[in-house]
């Protein structure tokens, strides 16, 4: 039951562990956007490098990483194969009525499968390498400009914080629910699909009662202690930038000069 | 914490080996049923956040997923937020949920992250979304059915 992963957080050091979390974040966005650009294999070369590049710093076996990629696999296998079959080219292998198989084909198969990959793999270190709180509060820096539109970023700040807290243990409850209803009888996998999804609800009222009575709890806690709203309150955890923060920047700056500079306009 | 039940709900599914739904959408009627369209849209966001931030996003990292799970419950939200649980309003909002989100806005992220051919990823994708409404209509009836129990007794 506890096997179920929580969090994907791997404890390390190495580099990427100093980076700061909002560095890290912003880096996965731009990468995922430099991944738009390439169009050729110089500038699917230059990713890929740069790509590796990053999974190299983390220090972690390849094994975490092909954890990473594994659910999606078959996804990954199926679109390549897409590509490879529906692309009209010059060079043609192998025909067979509406399919076949180009050197065009080929090639944007594996371009495909490469700009899968990396962005699995990009995503992964990121996750792996940060811990969740990190990542709340990096989306909460990242969120701070939407104050200029009026948005109470506080507020979601606080709301992302407490459903961090409160997933674990919502899903440990989860589980003593279901047993306790598998304990009397009920049967969660079987059945028509009316009799199935008749089953959700003995796990999900007294699931949403729970989370009724912890919000409550919660909040008049929350109170007691003098929470007025997310407006004056000073703040504890603060995350602060450093020089290995500037590893990132440079590494965008490299990757958007040869990216532009290498791929077809 | 329904944004908490939602994400928990993501990590299940029903149903046989060969046709898997998630139960990351029961969660998205929650929120669109008890907080409304605008806060629908809001924890939709958040639990999408969240959700990546524990267990890592499969697939990349990117905002347009953010804002098909945003969107969900803000139309779950204008059916049932307020609303008399009717038949009509179950299927008419798994409808334009499935059209909306499943088959249009995701299918286009994936085009736009993957390059997959537009028309043929839809192909491939609307099979599912063909088959998955009917399930998400019967489980969204008995839970809005549930929920509208427990909300009315929280009310006496």
């Amino acid at each position: 039951m506890s096997k179920i992963i929580i969090g994907r957080y791997l404890p390390g050091t190495s580099f990427m562990y100093k980076v700061d979390p909002r560095a890290k974040m912003l880096v996965t966005f731009y990468f995922i956007l430099m991944i738009f650009l390439a169009n050729n294999w110089q500038s699917y070369l230059v990713i890929t490098v740069f790509g590796l590049m990053t999974v190299v710093a983390t220090g972690l076996k390849p094994k975490v990483f092909w954890d990473g990629v594994k659910p999606m696999i078959w996804l990954i296998i199926f679109t390549s194969l897409l590509q490879t079959f529906f692309m009209a080219g010059d060079k043609i292998y192998w025909h067979w009525w509406v399919f076949a198989i180009s050197s065009e084909g080929l090639i944007n198969g594996l371009y495909v499968f490469i700009r899968f990959t990396l962005i699995i793999v990009v995503s992964t270190v990121m996750t792996v390498t940060t811990k969740p709180l990190e990542i709340a509060d990096a989306m909460e820096w990242i969120m701070t400009p939407l104050k200029l539109f009026k948005v109470n970023v506080g507020m979601i700040s606080l709301v992302i914080s407490i459903a961090l807290r409160f997933v674990p243990t919502l899903f440990d409850q989860t589980m003593k629910i279901m047993n306790a209803q598998r304990s009397r009888g009920a049967d969660f996998n079987d059945g028509n699909l009316v009799q199935r999804a008749k089953s959700v609800v003995p796990m999900l009222v007294p699931l949403f009662i729970d989370s009724l009575e912890v919000a409550l709890d919660l909040s008049t806690a929350m109170e007691s202690r003098g929470y007025k709203g997310s407006e004056g309150r000073s703040r504890y955890r603060v995350l602060k930038w450093s020089k290995a923060d500037l590893v990132p920047l440079a590494y965008c700056v490299i990757l958007t000069a040869l990216m532009v500079i290498v791929r077809i306009h | 914490m329904v944004i908490a039940i939602k994400i928990i709900l993501g990590k299940f599914t029903v149903g046989s080996q060969l046709l898997q739904v998630g139960l990351g959408f029961i969660g998205s009627v929650m929120l669109g049923y008890l907080f409304g369209p605008l806060w629908g849209f809001a924890g939709g966001a958040i639990s999408d956040l969240v959700n990546s931030a524990i267990f890592g996003n499969m697939g990349g990292f990117f905002i347009g997923f953010t804002l098909t799970a945003a969107v969900g419950p803000m139309i779950y939200g204008f059916f049932f937020y307020k609303k008399p649980v009717q038949i009509w309003r179950v299927i008419a909002a798994t409808i334009v949920v499935a059209i909306v989100c499943n088959i249009g806005m995701n299918t286009l992220w994936l085009h736009i992250m993957y390059n997959m051919p537009f028309m043929k990823t839809l192909g491939v994708r609307i099979v599912k979304e063909m088959i998955a409404p009917w399930i998400q209509m019967v489980v969204t009836w008995f839970v809005l059915q549930a929920l509208s129990r427990v909300d009315a007794r929280l009310r006496k």
